[in-house]
């Protein structure tokens, strides 16, 4: 039985298409980024923020310095198995962005480079302009971790919802009661659904925990005994801060909706706030740049509540994401000077404007972006308010414990003290290093 | 696993030949073994070996960010499973999944086999139809039916057709594995149906006009020839399909990321989790172990059960 | 759920009819309306997505959804191959997948050949515990995967006993590892081979052929729907893998399709416009492949069954 003529070129082809791919498939991983350039991962996914770093600021430092940079990146989510497992193989990148709750984690690790030495030899001028921020990324006094911007939480509303609700744009609520009472009068219900949340925290996974930390903080508690060797959370303040969180989402006195979902992440767009299925929602400073940009036409519709209090004003902020110099990269120098290029005057606010986020420069407060974006003001003014995560080497799996329990509680499985006795029972042997 | 043969009446009666000791056939069989060679070696280095590897790494303490090598801990690892509530609701959660999605998945898959093996004008159109969801990635399937799901997506303009209020299907502890199941059984129906039309396909039609002479009904027909001639395919079905939906991964992971309260959480996300977002390697390793076990006892008993009955 | 329900009547009924009285090329209206509904709920979710591939944003959210993009955009392919980067990862997955199909096309086949026709001491033995290996979960083997892949010996920086470098991770002949022969190809293979009768091979001994062009000039030629299947079988293991890429790539350069998509998603949200236009790009390749082997694949797997 002979073989038709087709069937042998296809076969021919088949077999060269395997050299081919085999050649490519060696050859894809021994350029992959091992080149002598450096790789740098960053969390996350703004798009302003990529577009600015990825086509303005990255070809900047290359032609500068004539090298190559590879710049990847991950999504928040994500960022966390994929270090690990690129960290494990070894393919992890020279430089990875992470937030500074990681820090302690990598520390004992050994996976991070100690910087005090390269940031001792920055011009005293400069650490001096950047000391506030550089702090959040220190590890039992070493500094392991350069802060690109900072962060912070507060609540963000639409004017023209609180005025067709009879409230006065121009007495906002200052303490959290207040900010609970106008939500009830700010909350549209259907068939009893909320379907317009008057108070929307954020209740997504991890994102709560931001949301509990800022309510305790406000309430005179923390998250962790001095020493941070023990849990503190469970305290008469957290039950109070709990009890608030789920009070929103539970029973007639329901003001919020959407429990769990992320609006963090969701395109600005599609925030409740620029929809309107919101009055009041919790939102980074990023987040209400985004919205007004997205949708100029609720640019000035936009105010900002300065840190809501009860016994003390407090909310969760601080440094923000930050770059980690890999402990075993064979690029240390040149990672070192990328850190130096997106910590200049010029670039880090040019940074901070693209993220919309709090420039990492105290000087940078008083600059020109700071001065044209006014929904950022009230950001900057919150600062001495931020409260930020704990830096404990187990931080990211108690949080996920004590981010377990919170969902229960505002799910309305468990009541919030017994959450909380429940979270710090589990996390408490995490704390003590077993 | 050797349904297939059963299904194909005409392969049984063709078994190999027995090996002999002439010449010619000893030479026959060195060639086999050369033929065979790549493959085995492959399946034993890349299917075989990590078996055992796992087994090792599931009796140790092994965290690769911590630049050790895996500490031998005996069955530690399987005893703290026993205790702990996340792995047992997480294997709840998959037997649910399992137990929700089967039933659908095999049952309207036959149904469809059956429409779809007459001789109607166009019929191979219609079975690429049907059959479509079978080859469209997961994960582009996940996204689709995110939207679906999402506020304002299909099914709550359904809803708000008929007068009902928005559901998050997703965010709600009551209804996110069931949401989950919908899409995974609308996934399956075009593979399975695939099969059980090759199953229809090899039940002789003298059988059928035997039955009919007989004066059996259509009903009849149904139950006492096709279903039984059906059977080693239903066998192998239901087998394959306990194997794949007990390893539910990508659906989870664009869905529900497991939440909320964890209703989503499959073994297999907990176990990338346990291994990847915690670093417990051997953890992760003997939780997969245990659901290895899961698996092949259910599918066992399923080929059992069905396969013996007559 | 509801659909199932309602599909099942109109089933049953035509399970009764089958039986024996066909009658080619008849119209059967009950026939072809329960085809027509069932196709129709079947592919809307395609049509879904379909439509909003080719949405401008702010179309996408609505309250009420249209069947129809108002104003047609080419916008969304655009963003899902820029920024999504999906055209490198569709060459990815590409090259993964050939390379994949065409060691499967062989091995497996010749595995499955030697299984059915050339049986050697243990090879019953051996076929089982092949077999037997379909059972085992991907979790299982993840992680051991995961560790030998690092360590395979010189490559990516490796020494000879697989250490000190990063071996085929993030790479893309990492991605091949797990998929190079399937167990079940070389099942398929061999229960295909061996309803393929023993005196055609006779013959050709008779004649003085080898082994090898016994196999490749008389058998191979008959195993056309064979190699449809096992081709799309390992296609689709390869494009639709998710878990795998997941774990062992981490850069651009070696990202799959699924990862592409998948990044279009974060914390629960997607941007639904690009995200739409990259899966319908996603799935075109994998639509053609099966397009272009519908019938020997359908036959393949069916009508192989009757003539085996």
């Amino acid at each position: 039985m002979p073989i038709p003529a087709t069937r042998r070129v296809t076969l021919a082809a088949a077999c060269a298409g395997v050299l081919l791919a085999a050649a490519c498939g060696t050859g894809g991983g021994a350029t992959s980024g091992k080149s002598g350039g450096l790789t740098v991962w960053f969390p996350g996914n703004s798009a302003p923020e990529i577009d600015l770093v990825t086509k303005t600021l990255v070809p900047e430092f290359e032609k500068a310095n004539n090298v190559k940079v590879e710049i990847t990146y991950v999504d928040w989510g994500q960022i966390s198995p994929k270090l690990n497992a690129a960290l494990a193989a070894g393919t992890a990148p020279d430089l990875f962005g992470h937030g500074p709750a990681a820090a302690a984690g990598f520390v004992r690790t050994g996976r991070i480079a100690k910087l005090d030495d390269r940031v001792a030899k920055l011009p005293a001028a400069d650490r001096e302009d950047l000391a506030a921020y550089l702090e959040g990324g220190k590890v039992g006094g070493g500094q392991y971790m350069i802060p690109l911007s900072g962060q912070g939480t507060l609540i963000a509303y639409r004017k023209d919802l609180l005025t067709a609700a009879g409230l006065d744009p121009a007495a906002p609520p200052k303490t959290w009661a207040e900010a609970y009472e106008a939500a009830r009068k700010l909350t549209v219900k259907e068939g009893g659904a909320v379907s317009r949340a008057g108070l929307l925290l954020q209740s997504a996974k991890t994102q709560r925990v931001q949301t509990f930390l800022t309510l305790l903080a406000s309430e005179g508690g923390s998250l962790l005994t001095a020493g941070g060797d023990k849990p503190a959370w469970n305290s008469p303040e957290g039950a109070r801060a709990l009890e608030y969180f789920t009070r929103l989402y539970q029973g007639e006195g329901a003001v919020a909706n959407q429990l769990g979902a992320d609006f963090a992440n969701q395109p600005a767009a599609q925030n409740p706030l620029a929809t309107g299925k919101a009055a009041m929602v919790m939102a980074t400073s990023g987040q209400v740049i985004q919205i007004a940009k997205a949708r100029p036409e609720l640019a000035d519709r936009l105010g900002v509540l300065p840190p809501l209090a009860t016994a003390t004003a407090k909310t969760f902020g601080g440094a923000g994401p930050g770059l980690f110099l890999n402990a075993d990269s064979k690029n240390q120098e040149l990672a070192w000077k990328f850190i130096e290029f997106m910590l200049s005057k010029q670039v880090s606010e040019r940074y901070a404007r693209a993220a919309g986020a709090l420039p990492v420069r105290a000087s940078a407060a008083s600059g020109a972006y700071a001065a044209e974006q006014p929904l950022l003001k009230p950001f900057i003014e919150a600062a001495p308010a931020y409260v930020a995560s704990p830096n404990v080497p187990a931080w990211v799996q108690v949080r996920d414990v004590l981010d377990k329990h919170i969902e229960q509680a505002l799910a309305g499985k468990a009541p919030a003290a017994q959450a909380l006795a429940a979270a710090a029972a589990e996390a408490t042997p995490l704390l003590a290093g077993k | 696993m050797s349904v297939i043969t059963l299904a194909r009446p005409a392969a049984a009666r063709v078994g190999p030949r027995r090996p002999g000791p002439s010449g010619p056939s000893r030479r026959r069989r060195l060639v086999g073994l050369a033929f065979a060679a790549p493959a085995i070696v492959y399946l034993a280095v890349f299917q075989l070996f990590p078996v055992l590897y796992g087994l090792y790494l599931s009796l140790t303490g092994y965290s690769p960010l911590d630049r050790g090598a895996p500490r031998f801990v005996g069955l530690d690892n399987y005893l703290a499973l026993a205790d702990s509530a996340a792995f047992l609701q997480s294997l709840k959660v998959t037997a649910q999944f399992v137990a929700e999605v089967l039933p659908f998945a095999v049952g309207i898959a036959l149904g469809l086999a059956l429409l779809a093996n007459r001789k109607v004008r166009g019929i191979g159109l219609w079975r690429a139809g049907l059959f479509l969801p079978r080859i469209v990635p997961l994960t582009a399937v996940s996204l689709i039916w995110l939207w679906l799901y999402s506020p304002d997506g299909w099914f709550n303009s359904l809803l708000a057709g008929v007068g009902l209020q928005p559901h998050d299907w997703l965010l709600d502890e009551d209804t996110a594995l069931h949401a989950v199941a919908v899409m995974r059984v609308w996934k399956a129906l075009g593979g399975n149906m695939v099969l059980f039309l090759a199953g229809l396909q090899a039940i002789p039609k003298t059988l059928y006009e035997a039955a009919a002479l007989d004066g059996a009904g259509a009903w009849a027909r149904f139950r006492h020839v096709t279903l039984p001639g059906l059977r080693p395919v239903m066998v192998y079905v239901i087998t394959v399909n306990i194997v794949y939906l007990a390893q539910s991964f990508a659906e989870i992971f664009i869905l529900t990321g497991g939440g909320p309260l964890g209703s989503t959480t499959t073994t297999n996300f907990l176990i990338y989790q346990e291994a990847f977002q915690n670093n417990q390697f051997g953890s992760a390793s003997a939780m997969a172990f245990v659901l290895f076990a899961l698996i092949f006892a259910f599918s066992y008993a399923s080929m059992r059960g069905i396969g013996r009955r007559s | 759920m509801k659909r199932a329900g309602m599909k099942r009547p109109g089933m049953k009924r035509a399970g009764m009819e089958q039986a024996g009285m066909k009658q080619p090329g008849t119209r059967k209206p009950g026939t072809l309306i329960a085809l027509g509904i069932a196709t129709i709920l079947v592919l809307m979710p395609f049509w879904w997505m379909a439509s909003m591939a080719f949405k401008p944003e702010a179309e996408v959210f609505t309250q009420e959804p249209r069947l129809l993009p108002a104003q047609p955009t080419l916008g969304n392919f655009a963003v899902a191959l820029d920024d999504g980067n999906l055209g490198r990862a569709m060459l990815n997955s590409t090259v993964v997948a050939l390379v994949v199909v065409v060691a499967n096309c062989v091995f497996a086949l010749l595995a499955g050949y030697a299984f059915a026709k050339l049986p050697f001491r243990g090879s019953g033995l051996i076929f089982m515990a092949i077999v037997s290996t379909t059972m085992v979960p991907v979790a299982v083997t993840l992680i051991p995967l995961f560790l030998i892949t690092k360590g395979i010996p010189l490559a990516g920086g490796n020494d000879l006993f697989g250490q000190g470098g990063a071996g085929l991770i993030d790479t893309l002949a990492g991605l091949t590892l797990p998929h190079l022969i399937g167990p079940l190809n070389v099942f398929l293979a061999r229960q295909f081979f061996l309803g393929l009768a023993d005196e055609l091979g006779e013959a050709g001994r008779v004649d003085g052929a080898s082994e090898l062009t016994v196999f490749w000039r008389i058998y191979l030629p008959l195993a056309k729907p064979l190699v449809a299947t096992v081709a799309v079988f390992a296609f689709t293991a390869v494009w639709d893998d998710f878990l795998w890429p997941l774990v062992v790539t981490s850069s651009a350069e070696t990202q799959t399709v699924q990862l592409a998509l998948s990044r279009f998603l974060t914390g629960g949200n997607v941007a639904y416009g690009p995200a739409m236009a990259g899966s319908v790009l996603v799935i075109l390749p994998i639509l053609a492949v099966f397009l272009f082997n519908q019938r020997s694949f359908i036959a393949g797997l069916s009508e192989g069954g009757v003539k085996g």
